[in-house]
This record gives C-alpha cells, structure tokens and sequence, in this order.
C-alpha cells in the first residue's frame, strides 16, 4: 500500500482526474518500490514527500487532497524551476513503468498469452532442499550466458557439476500468465534500478534468474567484431583465445547452440521497419538484426521474459544441454564466498563455494573447480568476499554500453496491436565511430526513453505513446567504471568526454533517422528541450544540451576481472585462471578485457567456452 | 617435545537429528568417535585424522565398527571435515559433512555439524542431518579424552634392545592364522646374552599348526648362531630376518618368506609403557603390530601354505628370563579390537610367592582398557587385581576395573599343542606349551543401573594364540 504523498504524485504526474486506470497505478508503484533497492526506494518516497510538503505550503493541504487543477498547477510550476525539473524526470520513471502496465491492462491491450509450449527440462532444485553439505567435482556460480555453457562443457566432459543461481527459475508458461511489470520486478536485480554514480548516473539493469540476463535480453547476437579480438590480442596478449579462426569456430558453436539466425520481416513490427525505411532514405547500412528466436510471434516483451518460448535464452537452449550431461542447478542461491585452503603446498587453492539461502541460512559444497561466471557487476564482489579480490585491478576496468533513446512521433500509429519485435533492426552505418543503432521498442515504461511534461502533457503523451516509435543508441565506451565494495556493491561509472560527444551525435544520427522515416517531430527526452520538427531545430537543442541532460542507461557490463597476459593489470590468466589462487576460473563478461562493442552475448559464450575448455582439462589433466 | 614426536588422540560424542529418504519425519542420530592424529594438533595446521567409533540412528543403524577420517583445520582451512562409513540397513553408508568455522559465531560453528549421508558411489544423498557436540554433556568427556602421546613408530619397537648387558633375553614372536584354512604360524626369535661370560647368541624356531588339528604341529630350529647382527633394525642372523615388514627364513625342512602390512592402531603395550624402555621389571612385553597382515609363503618339505593377509601379530619381549610359571593370549577379536593377556609368576625371590599376575590390556573400538598399565596387575595395592587360574588345557583370567569386567577362558588342545623347552639366560629350563589354534572365550560386562550387563562376548575358534609355560 502506497503512502498519501506517493499517491498524490502519482495522481498529479498522471493528471488523474478520478477513475479509471490511473487508480491502480499509486499501488503498483508501491509494489515496484519494494522490489528496489532501499536508497531508491527511500529516495522516491522522499522525492514523494518534498513534491507533498510543496503542494502543502502553497496550498495548505496536502497533494493527494487537492483537485485535479490545483494538483496541476503546482506541479507545473514545480517543473518550472531547474532542480525540480530534473528530480520529477527521475521520479517520473517508476511512475511510468506503473501507468502503461495499468494502461495496457485497463485497455485490454495485452493480448491473450501464446499458447506456451513446454520448456525443455531443466535439473533445478531450490536452495532450500538442497543438503547444507555436499560435493561436486565443479561448481558454476551462476546460470546466465556464461555459466550455462561453462556448465553444459564440464558436465560433458565427465564432471559433476553444480550450477547456483541467486534467481529462481521462470517457466514461459508463467511468462504467459503473468503482467510484463510483475516480471520485470523479480527478474531484474534491484528491480532493474541497479545504478551506477557518475555524471550523468546510468542505469544499468541485469537479470537474475535461471539464465541469468539472457532471460530479459532482447534476443540480439552479433559476432565478436574483428577489430576487437584483434585488439585482445595484441593489447591484452590473448593470442589464443581471441585467434580469429579459432574464435569463429566457437561463434559458430554457440550461434548453434543458440539458433541465431536473421530475424524474418513478417513480425518486425513498425518500429523496425521505420528504422529501415529511414536508413534507406538516407543511404545507410541497416538490416534486420541476427536473433536467437527462430519463431519469434512478435510479443514484444524480450526484456521480460519471452512468453512465446522463442527467443532461445539459455534456460531453454544451453542449460537442459548441460542439465542432459549431468548438471544440476541449485537456485535461489547466493553464493557468499568461494572457500579456499590457502595452507596447501604451491599457495591457496578453491574448495568450494558457501551459499546463502532465502532465509538466510547457509550450505556449502565442496569442489575443486570453481567457475565464476556471476556477471561483470557481482564477480568483483564476490572475490573481494571471498579474499580473493587482492589484485587491483579487479573491479575496475568496467566497461559497459552507454546508451540513450529518441522517439519519433509519426502520423500513423507505431505500435497497430501487431506482432512487432522488441529490438528488431540495426542501424550500423555509425558502428565504425563506435555508435551502434537499434530499433528498439520495449514494453510500455521500461525502455531508456522518458516521455516528457508532466500532469496532462504526460497523460496526453502517454495516450499517444502508440504513434511514437523508439529508437535506442549505444556507444563503444573507454572503460571508465569500477565496482566497489564486497556485500552489496556500488558502482562508479566516469563518462569519457569522447562517449559523451559520441552519444551527443548518436542523438543526432537517431533524431535524423527518424525525420527520414517521415516522423512528424523528434523527442529527445530532454526535459529542457523536448521535441524538434526538423534537423536544424534539433541541432539546435543539441547545440545547448550536455549529455549529463540526457537519460541515460547502460547494457553491457564487462572487464572487471580482465584476462590477459600481464600480470600488473589482468586479474586472470588468458586461459581465465584466476591470478593468486588455483581452482578458480572466471568465464563471464567480467573477463572480457574491453568493451566489445556489440551486444555481447556470442562474445561472452564463446569466451566461456574456452575457459570451461580449459578448466575442464585442468581438471582431468 | 616437538609437534612430530607427539600424536592427539581424544574421544568426540555428537548427537542430533537425521531425515532420511523417503520419510517424513527425523530420526535421532548419535555419533561416538575416537579421533586419533598421527600428529600433535595444531589450529593453525591442517591436521589428518582417523576416526573410529560407533554411529547410531534410532530404528535403522547401531555400528560399533564405524570407521572414517577427519581433517582438522579451524584455523587454516575454517574447516573441522568428517567422513565416517558405517553400516546403514546393513549396506555402507557415508557420512560427510564439516564444521565451517566462522567468527561471527565461534562456539555454534564449532560445535554444529551438518552432514549428508550418501551411499559408496552415488552422489544421491539418502539422508540430511545435524551432529551438535553439546557443550553441557560433551565437553568434559572430550576434555578429559584428550591425548598427546609420543609417536609410537611400530618400526622402532622392532631395533634390538640387548646392549650386551649378561643375563638377558630378548626376542621377536610372530603369530599368525591363516583365514582359509585354519592353519596357525609360530616364529619365533631370540637372542640371548648369558649370565656369565658367554656371548651372546642367536636362535630361534618356526611352527606350523593345521587348523583344528588335522595334522600334527611341525617345528623346527635354527641356530644358535652368534650375536651381534647386521644392522638391519631388527633380528638378522642365521639367514633369518625378522625386520619391520619382512619376515624371512630358514629352519629345517620349513621356509618362509613374509611381507607384514601392521595396521596403523600403533603399538599395545602390555605391561607398563615404562617398563619397556627402562627395564625395571624381570622382563616387558610389547606388541608393536597388534593387528598386522601377513602375505607371502610358508614351505615344509612338498607343502605350500600361501598367506594372503593372514591376521596375526607381531610382539617383542625382553627381559632376564622366562617367568616360573606363565600365561600368555594374544585374540584377534575382530573389527579392530584386540586383546593381549600375560599372566606370570616371578623367579625373583620373593615375588614368586605371590600368585599370577596379570596384565589385561583390551584395545575395544580404538580404546585401551584398563586405562592404567598396572591396574590389573596389582589393583589398588592388591585390591581388585586381575586374577588367573593357570592351567592345562583350559586356563582363566578374571577382573574388573572401573565398570567393567571381563572374563578370560583359553582352551589349548592338547593336540593342537606344541611343547618346547626353553633356556634361561642363566641356563635354567622352563616348558612351553603353546597353540596357535587355541580356542578361548570373551566376555566384556559393563555395569549399569540393572546391574551386569554383557557389552561384548568374542568367541575364537582355534584362532587364538595362548601359551602356557612353568618349570
């Protein structure tokens, strides 16, 4: 149950006049907040309070007590002043993801669930009715792209593996039955507000759960660009593993794994067909993008779970493999360190993992393998947790996808109730300045782009908000982040001035894009400058806007225990051997050395590949 | 004294809770464990140990023969491992699981054991549990169990003791049943330093003994050759070794060639630890390999008996002589316990008047009992020793220390007994009538609140090796 002050922003932003859909949102906002972490949920419930305490001292009563024209003109005078503009657009974000899931549901728009078909059997058992001791000859930390191939290549190579997942595991029945918001609580950690500081902050969701962020990806799968395994080569000395031919074949391997194929144009949708008449118009590389969903219906709902059962995350393609082979996987665990016997002759050798279920009780097992594959964000904290984090460069070096969104509003409706893809075109005219292009249309609120005004230039933009397609941008960065801490983990991104001007022009290219696909006006979602008709009125804005005036996210997280040659600056081996410890392999996007400049789903797969080859015959050897 | 001259030993009592497969509600478990380190133990160390004892779970298990190791590293590793196999429904059963030491609650971490149990060669558990070593029952038996006793390398007890000093004897004796057939193995060596001026000499003898008497004990001699020998850590002369893992020889028509693999449950000292490395008394025994196996051949004339880990022992003597009259038992019980029995009349003026005395020492499920190596020779100043009632072909020993008692009854056959003269440093003769296929009965009481209660019988059918000598 939300509180007065949050039920009265909401009515304000939403210019709820009484009725109707708007009154379910202040109560699904409560819901969301909880799923957050508590900085995010205080300071929304803060924000709430101040935007009340502002109302009450121009007006005498409080927010939720006013009528609808009062609650509007203290809002918009509100959004008139500089600080509070920007504090209403951060706030507004929740509040948007609540309103178009009730929106959607109110107008029966979400339409009747596929007919799910049975997802391939998967070997899991909750943490709670797992033994508090046991062995395994290896042990996966975490299921997601890596974890499931280092998992399905042990296992085939004769060993006992253990998978353990922090998340639980999703049927895409339950994809099925479910609201796309109620999803996106439980599978994105933090309630997808994982956020990095910085200037600007990024938002950067990941998923958690059996698949990790494969599950709320969106399907997309480019191969490892050969500009960047030549610079792992000859930067970061990873002659073997990032060898052209011998990376090709285990793209290969994975694409199969993966069904990648060229997503078909019949359930594009309007969004991606836009970004290709544009691209056209203007003379620029585009296609439709290479995905991992043979049979994709078009649900557009990648980010939160395919309720379809077409896109091929790892829960359905690589991990029944691997569960096939032996592996079994232990959700709802979260692994708190990885046990080690540091008086063994030669230096600390791993052991095995100490997890910590639900209720907080713990379990260990015993392995002499440990493969950690827990993400860019959590392998840093997980090492300095487990003593193992002594190398100075673990946790920094973090790389990720700065990434913004234009929408363009067009005279025809965008979204027409069809099939459409959620991430379904991309635009690579740009890719060689490190700009990458994707027509990207996510469920209602949960993409990167916010809508502007507030009161009733919100609500009216929110009832139009099927006329907008979206399109998102992101940069090939310059490492810039670090991951801090042991338990839970603050993150500090530093946008280079070089992302930043790139991001700038990616806005351009985006906006230009658009007006070529005949939009009517771009919307930038600058809160200052919100919309331009033409080229030359966005040049305009761009002229006067910073890139710490745009919304930001971030995808991608990578690099923060880096492999490579050099002792002084990557944490692992090239064969991903964790440096300063035997027994511990690390096969995520953490070990990538830079950004790879793609989305990386193959680049980490095949990393992971090679690793779990090499630990495997460390093993056997 | 340094870590690597001292062993740990102590007794562990745990009890908690199990599930098992398949039911729905938990189960008592209670563990019993002796823990022995080969070393001193350290908590900084990573320390290895064997663990014997007794597992219990209501209704389904009752093992007094578990056996398992542990590994011991609160400090180094955060970790105190226990593996321990016993018998679950009759199959074997695997019990792992360890102590994860933490700071943040040292006492429960230290004292909670989670474990699986799990069958040989499936990873499956079939059952989840607790152990809890409980502070208020628990810890003043472990306490009071624990041990740091010198090392007792099974290979130094086998050097020669004799310093040339006249008038002492001093011999290796191994006895041996071969499981097969019955048959039972005599070899004995001896070295003897007569009183006077003589030199020492070498001699000895081996015997076969057919199981259950199908045919005559054969024996034979060999030497007397003379003393000193080759320093070989054990008893070499006469083309006859007697070295710690190989026994070898010649004596007449017989031959044999021997490999001993002694368990690792350490030496049994059958008379006072002291006495044997200051030797105050006429004469110390001690088995150095209480429990060994024996492989190899032994030939007399056409016959070929092959040993395949025959159980038998191998014990050491040295003294002045031979006793006026003596009983001696060595009993394979079976399952890791022992049990080792000489009961002797002095020669010494004196002491001969008095009647046997004797030294009972019992090692049951890893434990020696009685705890003091002259309790059941004189009791408390005469009171509640030991007694004997030497004879042939049956003979006892009796006694009771602490809350328990035993009963000794060996019957040695008359035919399946050999008779050997034997001769005293000073040259006097004594008799030996000696049987490696004796019979004899156990009975181990403990006394409860109902009274006696039987804790263990043993009945050995011509596997027990007895001896009975007087002059």
């Amino acid at each position: 149950m939300s509180s007065t002050a949050v039920r009265g922003l909401v009515a304000a932003l939403l210019a709820d006049e009484g009725g109707g859909w708007p009154a379910a949102v202040p109560d699904r906002v409560g819901r969301l907040l909880a799923s957050m972490p508590a900085p995010a949920r205080h300071g929304f419930t803060a924000a709430a309070a101040a935007v009340d305490a502002c109302a009450t001292a121009r007006t005498g009563r409080r927010l939720a007590r006013l009528t609808p024209a009062e609650r509007e003109t203290v809002l918009t005078r509100l959004a008139g002043l500089p600080g509070a503009a920007a504090l209403l657009d951060v706030v507004k974000v929740p509040v948007l993801l609540a309103a178009g899931t009730e929106r959607m549901l109110h107008a029966g728009a979400a339409a009747p669930p596929p007919a799910a078909p049975e997802d391939p059997p998967l070997d899991c058992v909750p943490s709670a009715h797992w033994p508090d001791r046991s062995r395994a000859d290896a042990v996966v930390i975490g299921s997601g792209a890596s974890g499931a191939v280092a998992a399905r290549t042990l296992a085939r190579a004769g060993l006992r593996v253990l998978v353990l997942e922090e998340g639980r595991r999703h049927s895409t029945a339950e994809f099925g039955r479910r609201a796309p918001l109620d999803r996106f609580a439980e599978l994105y950690r933090d309630g997808g507000a994982t956020v990095a500081l910085g200037a600007p902050p990024l938002l950067i969701p990941t998923g958690r759960a059996v698949g990790g962020t494969t599950v709320v990806n969106s399907g997309t799968c480019y191969r490892t660009p050969d500009h960047v395994l030549a610079r792992w080569r000859s930067r970061s000395g990873l002659h073997d593993l990032a060898d052209a031919t011998a990376f090709g074949a285990r793209l290969d391997e994975v694409e199969r794994m993966l069904r990648v194929a060229v997503q078909p144009l019949d359930v594009l949708g309007r969004n991606g067909t836009l970004a290709l008449a544009g691209a056209r118009e203007l003379g620029w590389r585009a296609g439709p993008l290479r995905r991992n969903a043979p049979g994709c219906r078009g649900s557009c709902q990648c980010v939160v779970g395919c309720p379809a059962g077409a896109k091929q995350s790892v829960q359905l393609s690589v991990l029944p493999e691997a569960c096939a082979a032996g592996a079994r996987i232990v959700t709802e665990a979260s692994v708190r360190r990885i046990l080690t016997e540091p008086d063994r002759p030669g230096g600390p050798v791993a052991c095995g993992v100490a997890v910590r279920r639900p209720d907080g009780t713990e379990l260990e097992i015993l392995s002499p393998l440990v493969v950690v594959a827990a993400g860019a964000l959590q392998s840093p904290l997980l090492l300095r947790r487990s003593g193992l984090g002594r190398h100075p460069r673990i946790g920094r070096n973090l790389a990720v996808h700065p990434a913004t969104s234009v929408a363009g509003r067009f005279a025809e409706p965008v979204d027409d109730g069809g099939p459409a893809v959620l991430q379904s075109a991309g635009v690579e005219e740009l890719h060689g300045d490190g700009i990458l292009i994707e027509a990207t249309a996510p469920p209602p609120g949960m993409g990167s782009f916010v809508l502007p005004g507030v009161g009733r230039e919100l609500r009216y933009e929110l009832e139009q908000s099927g006329r907008l397609a979206t399109f998102g941008a992101m940069i090939a960065d310059r490492p810039g982040g670090r991951v801090l801490g042991r338990e839970r983990g603050v993150l500090r991104y530093d946008l280079h001035p070089r992302d930043a001007r790139r991001l700038l022009r990616s806005v351009r290219a985006m906006g230009e894009l658009l007006l070529a696909a005949g939009a009517e006006e771009v919307l930038t979602g600058v809160p200052a400058a919100p919309g331009a008709r033409t080229l030359v009125e966005l040049d305009a804005i761009l002229a006067d806007v910073t890139v710490r005036r745009l919304h930001l996210s971030a995808f991608h997280p990578t690099g923060t225990v880096a492999l490579g040659a050099d002792a002084a600056t990557a944490p692992a081996h090239p064969d991903g051997r964790l440096r300063g410890v035997r027994g511990v392999y690390v096969a995520d996007a953490s070990g990538l050395p830079s950004c790879p400049e793609v989305n990386p789903q193959l680049s980490i797969m095949a990393v992971a590949l090679t690793v779990a080859q090499a630990a495997g015959a460390s093993v056997s050897g | 004294m340094s870590a690597a001259e001292r062993a740990t030993v102590f007794a562990e009592t745990m009890t908690g809770t199990v599930r098992l497969r398949g039911e729905d509600a938990d189960r008592p478990i209670r563990a019993d464990l002796t823990v022995r380190c080969g070393t001193l133990m350290l908590p900084h160390r990573t320390t290895p140990a064997r663990a014997t004892g007794r597992v219990r779970i209501a209704g389904r298990a009752d093992d007094t023969r578990a056996a398992g190791t542990l590994e011991i590293s609160p400090l180094a590793r955060r970790r105190i491992h226990y593996r321990i196999t016993f018998s679950l429904d009759g199959r074997p059963c695997v019990l792992e699981g360890w102590k994860s030491i933490g700071l943040r609650r040292p006492l429960a971490s230290l004292t909670v054991l989670p474990f699986t149990l799990t069958r040989e060669g499936s990873p499956d558990p079939v059952g989840t549990g607790v152990l809890r070593f409980r502070t208020t029952t628990a810890l003043g038996p472990f306490l009071a169990s624990m041990r740091f006793p010198r090392r007792d390398e099974a290979r130094a007890a086998w050097a020669p003791r004799s310093t040339g000093t006249p008038g002492r004897t001093e011999v290796w004796y191994t006895t041996a049943t071969d499981p097969a057939t019955g048959t039972g193995l005599w070899l004995h060596h001896e070295v003897v330093t007569p009183a006077g001026s003589g030199s020492p000499y070498a001699h000895g003898w081996a015997a076969v003994f057919p199981g259950k008497g199908a045919d005559p004990v054969v024996h034979a001699r060999f030497g007397p050759v003379p003393w000193p020998p080759e320093p070989s850590g054990g008893f070499t002369a006469a083309g006859v070794e007697a070295v710690p893992g190989r026994l070898r020889g010649t004596a007449g028509p017989l031959s044999w060639d021997l490999t001993e693999e002694c368990g690792d449950d350490g030496p049994l000292y059958t008379f006072p630890r002291w006495s044997w490395r200051r030797p105050l008394l006429p004469a110390a025994q001690i088995v150095p390999s209480p429990r060994a196996h024996y492989t190899g051949v032994v030939r007399h004339g056409p016959d070929r008996l092959e040993l395949r880990r025959a159980p038998g022992a191998s014990a050491r003597i040295y003294g002045h002589g031979n006793a006026r009259r003596w009983a001696w038992l060595h009993a394979d019980l079976g399952g890791g316990d022992v049990l080792e029995v000489v009961a002797a009349v002095s020669m010494r003026p004196g002491l001969d008047r008095l009647p046997p005395l004797v030294f009972l020492r019992l090692r049951k499920d890893g434990r020696v009992w009685p705890r003091g190596g002259l309790r059941s020779a004189i009791g408390w100043a005469g009171r509640g020793r030991f007694r004997a009632d030497l004879g042939l072909p049956e003979w006892t020993v009796t006694g009771r220390a602490g809350r328990r008692r035993v009963t000794v009854r060996v019957t040695q056959h008359a035919d399946r007994t050999l008779e050997l003269g034997y001769t005293d440093p000073d040259g006097s003769p004594a008799t030996c009538r000696n049987s490696e296929t004796a019979d004899a009965r156990v009975v181990l009481e403990r006394r409860g609140r109902g009274g006696w209660r039987t804790e263990a019988e043993w009945t050995l059918d011509g596997t027990a090796h007895a001896e009975v000598g007087d002059r």
